[in-house]
């Protein structure tokens, strides 16, 4: 993929992602915090602009403001990991449009790559120094009491361990091989196919679907990534 | 101090450490009351939000694109998370809280039999696993917040 196309691409995907957080945000506060439904209307209205391509340079800015201003609204991101990538991808682009020269503009997109193979690897490794993981009892306590799964009817499965066993050791491996993937164009393709998958059952089972569409917002970065390494090797 | 409050912000979604479910912590529940009067002992705890006994997936594949009653949920569970860490130190985190649940009982309209309340308060119930049992615990009490008159008429916004 070509760094014009996966720039491209990615404001598109980042501008969808948007236009769905801030409609929920615009939900969320219907008789809260009437102020900041303007910040959010704001907000809904240049992703829309970034998804049409106007101005994406300044359009981006205003969103890094925007994002800034939320920051401090919620003391920190409003939910936790996705708005965290949000603002990376959010501020990788950005930062795409204002360094000078193309070499700085492939440092900040390749950042953006970087981090996302280090979000699978490093959530991995995590998972396997930690004997609960190994064991499965850490994906069953996920069921049985965390606050994530999104039914009643889910916590029974923390009844079935060799299930969890199963999964648990099926999201190690794959979060701790996916830097692997990077070594063919088909191996990355299959892996990013697992990888939405994974976040599709994340959203599922614990409601996570910020993380699903911002995740996928960021794979256009990895793809540029790989073709960039193959063109130099 | 803007400048490095917000530096001290961003950085972590500059620099992410991306060590997701590492460890899994005492899960916070939020419970709520409401009381007749500031001073009037607490009857009874209710589980704000308690989830569904079952989703369809019809009701699943929905959520992926419109879920801001859940994606709220869990911003309070950071904001109790976040007061759990720093009881002394997390007024923002509480008033959060508790103008949610205000809120919340706004919108739902209400039980007349709770036109009378004029105070709320919520707790923190914190579950976890030791060994093969789950420990239940109280953690944190809120201060008593003065209902907005007429909290519970249907028709009134906070």
């Amino acid at each position: 993929m070509s760094f014009e196309d996966a720039i491209r691409l990615t404001e598109i995907l980042l501008g969808f992602a948007f236009v769905q957080q801030s409609i929920e945000y615009l939900r969320g506060i219907d008789t809260l915090f009437s102020n900041f439904r303007y910040l959010f209307i704001a907000r809904l209205l240049f992703s829309v602009l970034l998804i049409v391509g106007f101005q994406p340079a300044w359009i981006l800015l205003l969103l890094v403001l925007i994002g800034l201003v939320m920051l401090h609204r919620f003391q920190g991101p409003y939910n936790g990991g996705s708005d965290r990538m949000s603002l990376l991808v959010l501020c990788s682009l950005c930062l795409v449009h204002f360094v000078p020269s193309l070499y700085w503009k492939e440092i900040a997109f390749g950042y953006l790559a970087l981090q996302l193979v280090l979000s699978y690897f490093i959530s991995g490794w995590v998972k396997v120094i930690n004997p609960d993981w190994r064991s499965g009892r850490a994906l069953c306590d996920v069921f049985q009491f965390s606050a994530y799964p999104v039914s009643e009817s889910l916590r029974a499965w923390s009844n079935k361990p060799r299930l969890l066993f199963t999964l648990s050791w099926g999201v190690i491996l794959f979060e701790l091989l996916f830097p692997f993937s990077l070594l063919s164009v088909t191996s990355l393709y299959v892996a990013l196919v697992i990888a939405a998958g994974f976040h599709f059952a994340n959203a599922c089972l614990f409601g996570l679907n910020r993380f699903f569409w911002i995740w996928l917002a960021a794979y256009p970065a990895i793809l540029w990534f790989q073709f960039r390494i193959m063109s130099i090797t | 101090m803007l400048f490095f409050n917000t530096l001290k912000l961003l950085l972590p979604a500059l620099i992410p450490s991306w060590n997701f479910f590492d460890v899994i912590a005492p899960s916070p529940r939020i419970e709520y009351t409401l009381l007749n009067s500031e001073n009037e002992m607490i009857a009874e705890w209710k589980e704000f939000r308690p989830r569904p006994e079952r989703l369809s997936f019809i009701q699943v594949l929905y959520r992926l694109f419109w879920n801001p009653r859940w994606n709220e949920t869990l911003f309070m569970v950071s904001c109790a998370e976040r007061i759990l860490q720093n009881p002394t130190q997390n007024q923002d985190s509480e008033n959060e809280i508790l103008n949610r649940i205000t809120s919340e009982l706004s919108e739902e309209g209400l039980n007349k039999s709770l036109t009378a309340a004029t105070h709320i308060q919520f707790r923190l119930l914190t579950i976890q696993r030791q060994d093969e049992q789950l420990i239940h615990e109280v953690n944190f009490i809120s201060r008593n917040q003065i209902l907005p008159g007429n909290i519970l008429t249907p028709g009134n916004d906070v």
